[in-house]
């Protein structure tokens, strides 16, 4: 579970996330939305514990800093972050001894296999294109198999088949009980299945919807909102 | 043309805005500007009398030196990848709009001559020790920074004419790199020939080779190396020379590019935008790692390590493919620079030596692979105890520095004449500034960390080393006069070993309290 309890972040005079409070339940999968600058990045890099910020934020009940929680946690950067010199198996490996990971070698290989990955294990980090580079940073962060785990853009550059296995990804983590946060823009691509949706507008949560609550769609919700409507969260 | 002028101007405006709008920016650029000041008053002061100094003509043979090595370096990219001087915003905005071709070249070219000038702002912070050591006065230091930008300049057009008449054509590239590197073995007889027909010691003959007209068979290095020469004393006919040597070669390779090729826009594309992806990957913290152009990958895995030391050994890794061992390209360039000015000092002795290679180990202390950890998540996510991270990312280069610090050492202090125990002092004294430099980058991070300017936060860096060296440098001084020299390096060492311990063990928590570092 991750619980965000009165998160405020500033950049100098600027207020990037001012007082932001929600949490992901276990099996549960939380949206992030919001238009370019509304603060989704930095309140998902606040969780991350890559920010500091005011407030407070538990992954599983432990302090986001704490080893116990960075061990739960997983995250896939907006924009994937891959060593040059690495081979693509060679960062799960990494990845694999950082965390002490035992018997990863076939979870990895299944990982490589299902992001058509598998042909390019020996390709160095720097060979890969943006939307391969953004499979492996997935592979990385799923290999530990994180009870909570944020990504932030992550279909964006990605290849219809990759786009189509990471849904099952995150209908996957749901039902293994993991907590999800995705932050995207695309509206449709995460419409059949997420859970619980907030819509972020000047670093403030604007409306938060439960997934089946009825009234207007997600969409309508989301534009009635940044296209300057008033609408009651 | 019009469009082009209002682009120009447009863009100078906003700059000037930008930097009124941004405090932190703008007291940089005063600061920068007051440095400039300080180093031109302070640096020209006279020297005192009696004072020896090197001879003015060695110093034109070292700006000949340097122009060649940097015209040489520059152009070679047009046999690869070319050069640009245009952005990414050139190329979708510019090349597509009906503005003839060759006021868009011409746009270019003044704008590169432009950013040449800039760059050579850093020539200046080089008055003081060249006026002390050479006698050069204001004069020559503007004839010579002029000199760096025509020099960049040449080379960009040259690097851009090269691929523009190589581009898809093996037969022209191969053809053009004989041509390359027969200009080179041009340039090396241009200064081999008068130094072996020259008499007396290797600085005799270093300065009697450059006044001699042999100099102007270096291509553009030669040239305006003389050219320039005239504000520094040199043989006024050999500067004439070097400048109508330097003009005609200017016209000649524009001609060429026009002529060959009118439509260019195909061949800086490329270049445009390996130069685009760089500095968007500059912007979004991706630091580019030193990576040969064809990595042999080699045996794969990391192999070894576990839990925090996974970063030590996959640094190992990286700095395989990027076949560095022990010492990377930079340092092995710093550590020639070390020795050579170690042997134009060394009748100044080893203290003085020595403090002038601390000063040029400053630079390189900031290239390690740690800085580069720091821009990426995996350090801060890793479930490791901070501090265990903190020694095992900085774990490859303190290995460096220690590599570096015997085979530079042991080179100077040999060459300077130094007893054993002197130089088994030099190297323990550079291993300890090499840990002080490192830990005040930890502290600055730490410190410093959220700011967004880069060069304020170099400059505080500076500072903040001084102040943190500056004790040691007393000790060591002090040690020095009534111990002697190797007592004084070693008394700077335990200072500076002592500091960077105690920076180190305050900043423990720095991957906890730090933000990625990627603005």
């Amino acid at each position: 579970m991750i619980t965000v309890s009165h998160v405020t972040k500033r950049y100098g005079k600027v207020t990037a996330n001012d007082d932001i409070s929600f949490s992901v339940g276990d099996g549960r999968i939380a949206v992030l939305l919001g238009p370019n600058g509304a603060g989704k990045s930095t309140i998902i890099k606040c969780i991350t514990g890559l920010l500091r910020f005011e407030g407070e934020i538990t992954v599983d009940g432990f302090g986001n800093k704490t080893l116990d929680a960075k061990r739960r946690l997983g995250y896939v950067p907006e924009m994937p972050a891959l060593y040059d010199l690495l081979t693509v198996s060679e960062h799960l490996e990494f990845i694999a001894r950082a965390y002490e990971l035992q018997n990863w070698e076939e979870d990895a290989g299944r990982l490589l296999e299902r992001f058509e990955l598998a042909d390019k294990k020996d390709k160095l980090g720097k060979e890969l294109s943006k939307g391969m580079q953004q499979k492996v940073s997935i592979c990385c962060a799923l290999l530990p198999k994180p009870r909570a785990i944020i990504f932030d853009e992550p279909m964006v550059g990605l290849d219809p088949h990759a786009i189509k296995e990471l849904k099952e990804v995150f209908r996957e983590l749901r039902d293994g009980g993991s907590s999800v946060l995705i932050s995207t823009h695309m509206l449709d691509s995460v419409e059949d299945f997420w859970d619980t949706a907030h819509i972020m507008m000047n670093g403030r949560f604007a409306a938060t919807k439960q997934n089946g609550d009825g009234g207007e769609s997600l969409e309508e919700l989301f534009f009635a909102i940044t296209e300057g409507k008033a609408v009651e969260a | 043309m019009k469009s082009l002028g209002y682009l120009v101007v447009t863009q100078f405006k906003n700059q000037l805005r930008e930097l009124l709008h941004r405090p932190s920016r703008l007291i940089t650029a005063i600061f920068v500007v007051a440095m400039l000041a300080v180093v031109l008053f302070a640096g020209g002061q006279t020297p005192q009398a009696g004072e020896e100094m090197l001879p003015l003509s060695l110093l034109i043979g070292v700006v000949v030196a340097f122009y060649a090595v940097m015209f040489f370096m520059i152009a070679r990219s047009g046999l690869n990848s070319g050069a640009s001087f245009y952005t990414m915003a050139d190329v979708s905005m510019l090349f597509p709009s009906p503005i003839p071709t060759r006021t868009i070249l011409l746009y270019g070219l003044v704008r590169q001559l432009g950013t040449s000038v800039l760059l050579g702002f850093f020539l200046i912070f080089q008055y003081s020790w060249l006026h002390n050591l050479f006698g050069l006065e204001l004069p020559g230091l503007i004839a010579i920074l002029a000199g760096y930008a025509v020099t960049i300049f040449t080379a960009q057009i040259t690097s851009m004419a090269l691929y523009s008449v190589t581009a898809g054509d093996d037969r022209r590239r191969a053809a053009a790199k004989k041509l390359f590197a027969g200009a080179v073995v041009l340039a090396l007889a241009g200064a081999g020939v008068p130094m072996a027909l020259g008499s007396g010691g290797l600085l005799d003959r270093a300065a009697g080779a450059a006044s001699s007209p042999f100099t102007l068979l270096i291509p553009c290095g030669g040239w305006l190396g003389q050219a320039v020469s005239t504000a520094m004393g040199g043989n006024p006919l050999l500067a004439a020379g070097g400048l109508l040597l330097a003009a005609a070669y200017i016209a000649a390779v524009l001609v060429l590019i026009l002529r060959t090729d009118s439509d260019f826009y195909e061949d800086v594309l490329q270049a445009t935008e390996v130069s685009h992806s760089a500095i968007t990957a500059k912007k979004e913290g991706k630091m580019q790692d030193v990576v040969p152009k064809h990595v042999k990958v080699g045996k794969i895995g990391i192999g070894r390590g576990s839990g925090a030391d996974a970063f030590y050994y996959k640094h190992k890794l990286e700095n395989r493919r990027a076949r560095i061992f022990l010492l990377d390209g930079m340092s092995l360039i710093m550590a020639v620079c070390l020795l050579f000015f170690g042997y134009l000092m060394k009748d100044a002795g080893v203290a003085v030596v020595f403090a002038f290679a601390a000063y040029l180990q400053f630079f390189t202390t900031i290239t390690g692979r740690w800085i580069k950890e720091l821009t990426l998540p995996y350090v801060y996510m890793v479930p490791q105890p901070a501090f265990r991270k903190l020694l095992a990312v900085c774990r490859e280069q303190v290995r460096s520095m220690a590599a570096e610090a015997v085979l530079v050492m042991v080179l100077l202090g040999l060459l300077l004449g130094a007893s054993p125990l002197v130089i088994a002092a030099m190297v323990a004294a550079r291993i300890g500034y090499g840990l002080l430099y490192m830990a005040g980058n930890i502290l600055v991070e730490r410190v410093l960390g959220g700011m967004v300017n880069k060069i304020l936060i170099f400059s505080l860096y500076f500072l903040i080393l001084l102040l943190v060296a500056a004790p040691g440098i007393i000790l060591g001084i002090v040690s020095g006069i009534l111990l002697g020299t190797a007592a004084g390096l070693a008394a700077t060492m335990v200072w500076n070993l002592l500091a960077s311990a105690v920076i180190a063990f305050a900043c423990r928590d720095i991957l906890n309290c730090a933000e990625l570092n990627n603005k």
